[in-house]
């Protein structure tokens, strides 16, 4: 019987598949060896991100597609939450809407006046550090305590702030938390007060690693300082100015305490008439008040594909417009 | 790199499947052996769980193998904390909350039909309107009333006097006129409306003395869009619109002291909690029953129930507890306690327990008047749902111009559909 192995031809560098094979299990034993160290240390937090993140993140995929109102156990339904949610439910486009005005409205005035803030207040003195500290405040402050604040600034009682600062000007007081128009304008200023800080100190970080050169060049060459702002300040700050876009992109649509604490009421946690309902206040309360988990995991997902949608459309138009 | 893909979306596919609830148990409770250890999430302040923690204590005198402990649970998460605990079948084992709470998480399975419980004696003492407004439309009770709270009209009598008033308003063409004649007076806001402004709980005192309903008494259909609803409706709007009530929730007391409110339609337990906060309007401010419509008087009856948790381990001792709250004992106690501790009048769903109110005795003559004309909410399918859509319809009349016929129609449809 022929043999099936065949023997190198001469000259060849024999058998190094073969010691290879033979070396493997070792290899793989001292490989381990080395990282097991490093893997037992990330087990606490992976056992924590699986155990309070993928689990509910499974859970809550689950839900979307059954009927569970948190006691009894769920059914499938298959996409009917999905197609309720998005082609019969009034409130849900009521809550679509509100975001996104929101969300375009926080995000724009949040990134602007965070650049400015940083252009302003970026030099290392006492003063720029001061400045950068108060505005900074806000983004380390308890939300829910901030949203208090707020809901006493607009009360329509004498110890309603606003209320008393348009009082000196002679304007009638007005009934800020009651009035549907003004309430997505509140909830931008509420926003971008309490993000703008945060914004600011990114932009700081970017400012600070531009090269002196560029601004030295600049001026050799006479540009103003608009000229310098706006052809090499601008420009390089692109990376920093789409991480800022996007992390206050995603916060926006994800806006709860602010909608909860100052505009809820007992029927409806959107505030008179709907007027600030979005869609993480609108998943609480068909969760929690309505008891449709199933549904409100929906919302959860539909949320997470909106969110997706747009920040995948805002990272093509800046990769787009990188290359102009 | 297939094999592993291959595994990962097996153990994606196991850990979806397994997915499932701990919840869902429909079978009933069975009475645990040995001392019984029941926890109790009372749903409002700090001070009224310590009054109801002395109150338990009592009680464990006289059923030493019973301990009781109360927690406070806020109204602002109470809701959702009791639906984490049905959800997850751990927490308390009596709770207390809201008046529709009893039938929201019973009809769950996460509360026990206290009619197994032999609750004749509770039920004979709770008034018919309330014990409507808290049996489900297939007669479980999940939760009986622990203690009530309708709305009241507080008022200066001062500033009625300076403004030309003899007394109260009794009717709405009084009120209109009393707004009127306190405006003119100098008075900034002579009426404000709290305890859910601007909401369909204080429109609902509007509908019941229009002579109106939100459904038929067989809860067949919405009976929102009838004509003394629409009476109601368009009044209720004119306060705001036409005689500066505020859409939002003002603090009465502060106003009624300071003298920028002349009169104010608020809750029951405000009573006390008056001179409690402003020690100096003690003696100047007074109470009557709310104005009467067409139909006559009505209020609105809320407050909360107080049930037993569908997976205690002691049904029939948290029961047994339940059934102490309603002996003159027990509510004398807690009117005590809660007085002492928050300064605020607990009105328990017993009338004839009216007379040992630390109040006045104006404060305990209105009390009596009003209970007599109260009215719960409704305890049809789909209410809970509706409620949101019927507020915003009843608020665009308000502020859209709505023609609240037109609004009213849109809610009946609402209503019905949710019927269904």
């Amino acid at each position: 019987m022929a043999s099936t192995t065949t023997s190198p031809p001469a000259g060849v560098q024999v058998s190094h598949p073969v010691r290879r094979a033979k070396r493997a299990p070792a290899l793989r034993r001292m490989r381990l060896r080395r990282a097991l160290p490093g893997y037992l240390m990330l087990l606490p937090f992976a056992a924590l991100f699986a155990g309070f993140l993928v689990w509910p993140l499974l859970n809550s995929l689950y839900f979307a597609f059954t009927n569970y109102n948190g006691v009894k156990p769920p059914t499938l339904v298959g996409f009917d939450n999905f197609q309720r949610l998005w082609f019969e439910d009034e409130r849900f486009r009521t809550a679509l809407v509100n975001s996104f005005a929101y969300v375009a409205a926080t995000v724009t005035l949040t990134t602007v006046l965070a650049l400015a803030l940083a252009v302003a207040f970026h030099g290392t003195s006492w003063r720029d550090r001061i400045m950068r500290t108060l505005f900074f405040l806000p983004a380390v402050t308890s939300t829910i305590a901030v949203a208090l604040i707020w809901r006493w600034i607009f009360t329509v009682e004498d110890f309603g702030l606003a209320n008393t600062v348009i009082g000196w000007v002679g304007v009638e007081p007005v009934q800020w938390l009651a009035t549907p128009s003004l309430t997505i304008p509140i909830l931008v200023v509420m926003a971008v007060w309490g993000g703008c800080g945060y914004g600011m100190v990114i932009f700081v970080a970017g400012l600070n690693a531009i090269p002196e050169e560029h601004y030295e060049s600049a001026r050799l060459d006479g540009a103003n300082a608009w000229q310098q702002f706006w052809y090499i300040t601008l420009p390089q700050l692109k990376p920093v100015t789409t991480y800022v876009v996007i992390t206050s992109l995603i916060s926006a649509f994800q806006v709860f305490e602010a909608v909860y604490i100052v505009f809820r009421g007992v029927s409806s946690v959107g505030g008179v008439q709907d007027s600030g309902l979005m869609l993480v206040p609108y998943l609480y309360d068909m969760g929690f008040t309505k008891f449709q988990l199933g549904y409100a995991s929906a919302i959860a997902w539909s949320l997470f594909i909106v969110i997706f949608v747009v920040s995948m459309i805002q990272l093509r138009v800046t990769r787009a417009l990188r290359e102009l | 790199m297939r094999t592993r893909l291959a595994v990962a979306a097996a153990a994606i596919t196991a850990l979806v499947a397994g997915c499932t609830t701990s919840g869902g148990g429909d079978e009933p409770a069975q009475e645990a052996e040995g001392p019984a250890s029941l926890t109790f999430w009372n749903t409002g302040s700090d001070e009224h769980a310590a009054a109801l923690q002395v109150v338990a204590d009592i009680y464990k005198q006289s059923h030493p193998d019973v301990t009781i402990k109360v927690q406070a649970l806020s109204w602002d998460d109470g809701h959702a904390k009791v639906l984490t605990a049905a959800t997850s079948r751990t927490g308390p084992d009596i709770i207390s909350g809201g008046m529709s709470w009893g039938i929201e998480f019973g009809e769950l399975g996460g509360m026990i039909d206290l009619n197994a419980q032999d609750i004749g004696s509770i039920k004979s003492q709770t008034r018919p309107e309330v014990l409507k407004a808290i049996t489900s439309p297939s007669g479980a009770v999940y939760g009986v009333s622990f203690d009530n709270a309708f709305y009241l009209l507080f008022y200066r009598p001062d500033l009625l006097q300076k403004a030309g008033l003899s007394g109260p308003p009794k009717t709405w063409e009084e009120l209109t006129a009393a707004i009127t004649k306190l405006k003119a007076a100098g008075v900034k806001t002579p009426l404000v409306e709290n305890w859910n402004t601007f909401e369909w709980l204080p429109w609902f005192n509007w509908l019941k003395q229009a002579g109106g309903s939100l459904y038929a008494d067989d809860c067949s259909k919405a009976t929102i869009d009838s004509d003394p609803a629409v009476l109601a409706t368009a009044t209720w709007a004119k306060q705001f619109r036409e005689h500066g009530v505020p859409k939002a929730a003002t603090d009465s007391a502060a106003g009624l002291a300071n003298g920028e409110v002349a009169m104010a339609i608020d809750g029951s337990w405000v009573a006390n909690a008056i001179d409690t906060t402003h020690p100096q309007l003690k003696g100047k401010w007074q109470v009557a029953a709310l104005p009467t419509g067409p139909a006559g008087p009505g209020t609105f009856v809320g407050g909360r129930i107080v049930g037993v948790m569908a997976y205690t381990k002691y049904p029939k001792a948290a029961t047994e507890f339940i059934k102490w709250l309603y002996t003159d004992e027990a509510i004398q106690l807690l009117q005590k306690e809660v007085y002492n501790k928050s300064g605020e009048l607990w009105l328990s769903p017993r009338a004839d327990q009216i007379d040992t109110l630390t109040t006045t005795d104006n404060v305990k003559q209105t009390l009596k008047t009003t209970m007599e004309t109260v009215s719960g909410p409704p305890n049809c399918k789909g209410w809970e749902v509706s409620q949101a859509e019927v507020t915003k319809k009843l608020q665009s009349v308000v502020n859209d111009n709505v023609d609240p016929k037109q609004a009213l129609g849109e809610a009946a449809t609402i209503m019905n559909n949710n019927l269904k």
